[in-house]
C-alpha cells in the first residue's frame, strides 16, 4: 500500500518511477483491497495516475520512455476498468485472495438462484407484451438493482468471513444478474427506439 | 553536449524555444489548421482572409493538384478528376466503395496486390490517403506561410466514431505529407477543448457535431482540467450532404429534369448546398439552375426544407439517445450541449437538438472552426509550449475490437468505451504437433458475427518452436495506443520465442506502399526534410555561438592569444554561414568549433573546480 501512495503525482512528468510490477490493481490505485469501494475515489486516483504516466505527457520523450509510457497508461487503465465493475471487481478481489476461480463460463449449481434467474429472464421477455414495456422494465429494473445490492452485501460478509468458495458462488451470482441487467438494457433501448 | 554542461549553475540556459505547432481539421466538406497566437487560438486564412478550404482535390495531367476553392470551381466541369468528401473513402475497402457509387462520381479502379481502391484521374490512379494528404500539405504550406516556418509538429482531428482503419489511414496521409504527427484527436473532444477553456464548468456536455459528412455525438466528463470521454456515437455517413442530396432530389422531381449526368447532378447539388445555406437565415429561397439547354426556375420555403431532413435529425438523435444509454447518463444530467460542424447551422438542427436535450445548445464559438481551435490548444500543450497545464484527454475506445473464433464469431478482446491507452493478452495454443504458424483475424464491431464487423486486419504468427499439440502457450497482446490505434505482439512463453508477425491490413495501405509513396513525391517531401535540418542547424548553430560568447566573456583570460584566436575563427566562420549555408556545412562547422573549443571546455571545468575549491591547485586536493 504505502509503495502506491508514494506514486509521483506531483513529480516532474519526465521522471518516472517505473512501478513495481508486483502490485495488485489496488496498490496500483492507492485503495484498500476491499470490495466497497468509493467510486470518485478510483476516478480520481485513476485520473492522478495518468497525469503522470499518460503518453501525452511524454511526447517529446525518445522512444523508450514512450512505450513505457503507453504500458503504464495501459496498466492504470486496466486497473481502472476492473476495479470499476462490480462484477469484476469481485472476481479480481477474491483471485488476490487466493480462492479458487471457475471460468467465466461455468454455471451455478443453486437450483433456487437458477429458477430465479429463469424467471428474472421470462419477466423481461414478457415486458415485450405488457401494455406499458417501459414501466415494465423500470419495474424490473429496480428489482435487479436490488437483487444486485443484496447479493454485493452477502459477499462483502463472507469475505470478511473468510468463506472464500462462497464469496466465488455469490461474485458468480452477481454475474448472472448483471447479464439480465444488460438485457433489459438492450430492450428498454430497443423500446425507446421504436 | 559539452558546451551547454559548463554553464554556471544559476546561469540561466538559452530561453525555451517556442515550437511551432498547429492543430487541423481535416473535414469531410472543409478543412481548416489553427494555432496558437499570442495566447489565442486562431484559424489561419489564405491570401483572401478566407479560413475554410474545401477538401476538394483536383487533378489533371502534367499539372500539380488543385485543393480547396479552385479545385472547387471545377467540379462541376470536370467532376471525375475533382476528388471531394475523400473523408468518406479513407480506411475504405473496395466493397464499401461500391456502396458510395451514387454518391461519388469517380471511376474506383483496384490494383494488384493492394487492398485500397484508387480513383482514376487524369493525373494517375490514387488513394484516399493520398488524396487527403493533398489536402494536408495546402494546409501545411499555408501555415508555412502565414507562421514563417514548418509546423514542428501537429494535431489532426478525427470523428470519434472512426474505426483502427480510418485512423490508420489518417495518420498515413500525414506521413505522407512530411508532417510530425503528435497525435489523432476526437473531434467532439477538441469542441470541448474550444469551450472549455472559455468557461472553465464541471460537469457533463454533449456535443453534437454534424458536418458535411459524419455525425458524431460524444458524451463528455469534464472535470479539474481533465475531458473523459464517457461514450461515443454515430454515423461515420451521415451529414449535411445528405441534406443537399435529399434537397436535390426534391429539384429533380420538380424540375422534371430528364436525362441527369454527372456534371448536372453536381449543379443541382451546388444549388441545393446555396438554397441549404440561404434558408438559415431567410424563410424561402430561389432555386434556378441552367445546363446545356435544361433550365429551372423555382422556390423552396423552409418548411418544405425542413420535412425533407427530417428523418436525417432524426437519425442523429437515436445515436443520441444511445451514447446516453452506453454512458448510463440521464438526458437531465447533462450540463452544456455544444454545437459542432456547419449543418449545425440549419434552424431545425438547433431546435430538435435543443428540444431533446431540453436546453440552448451552445454556439458561440464558430461551429466550422471550433473542432480547429481545440486542436491547435492540444498541439501547443503537447508541444510543450505550456510546462505548466494541466490539461490532459483521456479518451476511450469507439469500437469494440475482437477476433475470430470457430464458426465465424467474434469474441471481444477490449470492450468499447474502454479507456485507452489499453492492453489485453490472450493465450492460445497449437492444435497439431509441430505447427510452427498461427492465423490471426482481428475485427472492429459490435456484432456477434465476424462478418458484420469492419475486418481490421490478419495477423500471421510465425516462427514459434515447433512442438506436441497444446503444449505451445502463445500469448497474443493487443495494444491500443492513445490515438485509438492498434498494434499486436505475440511470444511463445515457455520457450521465450518472439513470433513474427505479417500484418495484412484490410482496408489499408501496407508500410510499402506508403514506402512506395513517399518516394513518389520525394522531391516535395525531401525538400521538407531538408528544410526541417536546415533549421535545426541554424538553431544549435545559434546556441552554441551564444555559449562561446557568453564563456568567453566570463574568462576567455585562461586561453592562451593563440587558442583565442583560433576559437574566434571557428566561430566567426559559422556566424557568417548560419543564413546560407545547407544543413551539412553548418553540421561540420558546428563540429569544428567544438573541437577548438575542448580544451577550453576541460580548463574551465578544472577552473570552477578550482573556484569552488577556494583557490587551491587541483592537483593539491585529494580526488580518490
Amino acid at each position: 500500500m504505502a509503495a502506491a501512495r508514494a506514486l509521483p503525482s506531483d513529480k516532474p512528468v519526465n521522471q518516472m518511477q517505473s512501478p513495481d510490477p508486483g502490485q495488485n490493481y489496488f496498490e496500483l490505485l492507492g485503495l484498500k483491497p476491499v470490495f466497497d469501494i468509493d467510486a470518485s475515489e478510483l476516478h480520481a486516483a485513476q485520473q492522478r495516475l495518468q497525469a503522470t504516466y499518460h503518453p501525452d505527457r511524454h511526447v517529446g520523450a525518445n522512444p523508450a520512455d514512450r512505450r513505457a509510457s503507453v504500458q503504464m497508461a495501459s496498466w492504470i487503465n486496466q486497473a481502472y476498468e476492473t476495479l470499476r465493475d462490480p462484477v469484476k471487481r469481485s472476481r479480481y478481489l477474491l483471485e488476490i485472495n487466493g480462492a479458487n476461480m471457475p471460468d467465466e463460463s461455468a454455471t451455478t449449481g443453486d437450483a433456487e438462484f437458477l429458477m430465479e434467474q429463469l424467471e428474472l429472464r421470462e419477466a423481461v421477455d414478457g415486458c415485450r407484451e405488457s401494455d406499458q414495456p417501459l414501466d415494465c422494465c423500470e419495474r424490473i429494473e429496480t428489482r435487479l438493482e436490488q437483487r444486485a445490492g443484496e447479493l454485493a452485501a452477502e459477499f462483502v460478509s463472507l469475505v470478511e468471513a473468510g468463506q472464500l468458495d462462497e464469496a466465488v458462488e455469490s461474485s458468480r451470482k452477481m454475474q448472472f444478474i448483471q447479464r439480465i441487467q444488460q438485457q433489459l438494457s438492450e430492450l428498454q433501448f430497443e423500446l425507446e427506439d421504436a | 553536449m559539452a558546451l551547454l554542461q559548463i554553464s554556471e549553475p544559476g546561469e540561466s540556459s538559452a530561453p525555451h524555444q517556442h515550437c511551432l505547432a498547429v492543430g487541423i481539421d481535416l473535414g469531410t466538406t472543409n478543412s481548416l489548421v489553427a494555432t496558437l497566437r499570442s495566447g489565442e487560438a486562431v484559424c489561419l486564412t489564405d491570401e483572401q482572409q478566407r479560413s475554410l478550404l474545401p477538401s476538394v482535390v483536383h487533378f489533371a495531367s502534367g499539372n500539380e493538384p488543385l485543393v480547396g476553392y479552385e479545385a472547387q470551381a471545377l467540379q462541376g466541369d470536370d467532376p471525375t478528376n475533382t476528388v471531394a468528401s475523400v473523408k468518406r473513402l479513407m480506411g475504405r475497402g473496395s466493397h464499401d466503395v461500391k456502396r458510395l457509387a451514387d454518391v461519388m462520381p469517380y471511376n474506383f479502379v483496384d490494383t494488384e496486390g493492394s487492398s485500397v481502391p484508387r480513383v482514376r484521374t487524369a493525373a494517375g490512379d490514387f488513394s484516399a490517403v493520398e488524396i487527403s494528404s493533398e489536402i494536408l500539405k495546402s494546409l501545411a504550406r499555408r501555415a508555412s506561410q502565414s507562421l514563417g516556418g514548418n509546423p514542428e509538429g501537429v494535431v489532426i482531428t478525427v470523428p470519434a466514431y472512426f474505426d483502427d482503419a480510418q485512423r490508420q489511414a489518417t495518420r498515413d496521409a500525414a506521413t505522407l505529407a512530411g508532417l510530425n504527427l503528435y497525435r489523432l484527436l476526437n473531434e467532439p473532444t477538441a469542441a470541448a477543448v474550444a469551450y472549455g477553456l472559455d468557461s472553465a464548468a464541471e460537469g457533463l456536455i454533449a456535443v453534437y457535431d454534424l458536418g458535411g459528412g459524419t455525425f458524431d455525438i460524444s458524451l463528455l466528463r469534464l472535470k479539474r482540467g481533465v475531458f473523459e470521454v464517457l461514450s461515443t456515437g454515430g454515423d461515420s455517413s451521415l451529414g449535411g450532404d445528405d441534406m443537399d442530396h435529399a434537397l436535390g432530389e426534391w429539384i429533380i422531381e420538380q424540375s422534371g429534369f430528364e436525362a441527369v449526368d454527372t456534371s448536372l447532378a453536381r449543379r443541382i447539388l451546388l444549388a441545393a448546398r446555396r438554397a441549404k445555406e440561404e434558408l438559415t437565415a431567410a424563410d424561402t429561397a430561389a432555386i434556378e439552375i441552367e445546363h446545356r439547354g435544361q433550365s429551372w426556375r423555382g422556390e423552396i420555403e423552409r418548411e418544405t426544407f425542413d420535412a425533407l431532413i427530417q428523418p436525417l435529425i432524426g437519425k442523429t438523435l437515436t445515436a443520441c439517445r444511445r451514447a446516453l444509454r452506453d454512458a448510463g447518463v440521464d438526458k437531465q444530467e447533462i450540463g452544456e450541449v455544444v454545437m459542432v460542424g456547419g449543418s449545425t447551422r440549419v434552424p431545425l438542427v438547433q431546435t430538435l437538438v435543443g428540444e431533446f436535450f431540453d436546453r440552448k445548445p451552445m454556439c458561440d464559438l464558430d461551429p466550422d472552426q471550433v473542432v480547429a481551435l481545440g486542436a491547435a490548444i492540444q498541439a501547443d500543450i503537447l508541444a510543450g509550449n505550456k510546462p505548466d497545464s494541466e490539461m490532459l484527454l483521456l479518451d476511450v475506445l469507439p469500437l469494440s475490437l475482437g477476433i475470430e473464433t470457430m464458426g465465424g464469431l467474434a469474441e471481444k478482446i477490449i470492450e468499447r468505451n474502454s479507456a485507452i491507452p489499453v492492453s489485453r493478452a490472450q493465450e492460445f495454443t497449437t492444435f497439431k504437433d509441430g505447427q510452427t504458424a498461427m492465423s490471426i483475424h482481428v475485427v472492429q464491431g459490435e456484432r456477434e458475427l465476424v462478418s458484420d464487423c469492419r475486418s481490421l486486419a490478419r495477423f500471421e504468427l510465425r516462427g514459434f518452436p515447433p512442438m506436441v499439440a497444446g503444449a505451445a502457450r502463445i500469448r497474443v497482446t493487443y495494444q491500443v495506443d492513445a490515438d485509438g490505434l492498434m498494434s499486436v505482439s505475440a511470444e511463445e512463453t515457455t520457450s521465450g520465442v518472439t513470433a513474427d508477425i505479417v500484418v495484412k491490413p484490410s482496408y489499408g495501405l501496407t508500410d510499402s506502399e506508403i514506402e512506395t509513396m513517399l518516394r513518389a513525391s520525394m522531391e516535395h517531401a525531401r525538400d521538407d526534410v531538408d528544410l526541417r535540418m536546415l533549421r535545426e542547424q541554424q538553431v544549435e548553430g545559434r546556441r552554441v555561438i551564444e555559449a562561446i560568447d557568453a564563456a568567453m566573456a566570463q574568462d576567455g583570460h585562461i586561453l592562451t592569444t593563440q587558442e583565442q584566436k583560433r576559437i574566434g575563427e571557428c566561430r566567426d566562420a559559422l556566424e557568417a554561414a548560419l543564413e546560407d549555408a545547407d544543413a551539412e556545412e553548418l553540421k561540420n562547422l558546428i563540429a569544428k568549433l567544438e573541437k577548438a573549443s575542448e580544451s577550453y571546455v576541460a580548463r574551465r571545468m578544472d577552473e570552477s573546480v578550482r573556484q569552488v575549491l577556494g583557490g587551491k591547485q587541483i592537483d593539491e586536493v585529494d580526488l580518490r
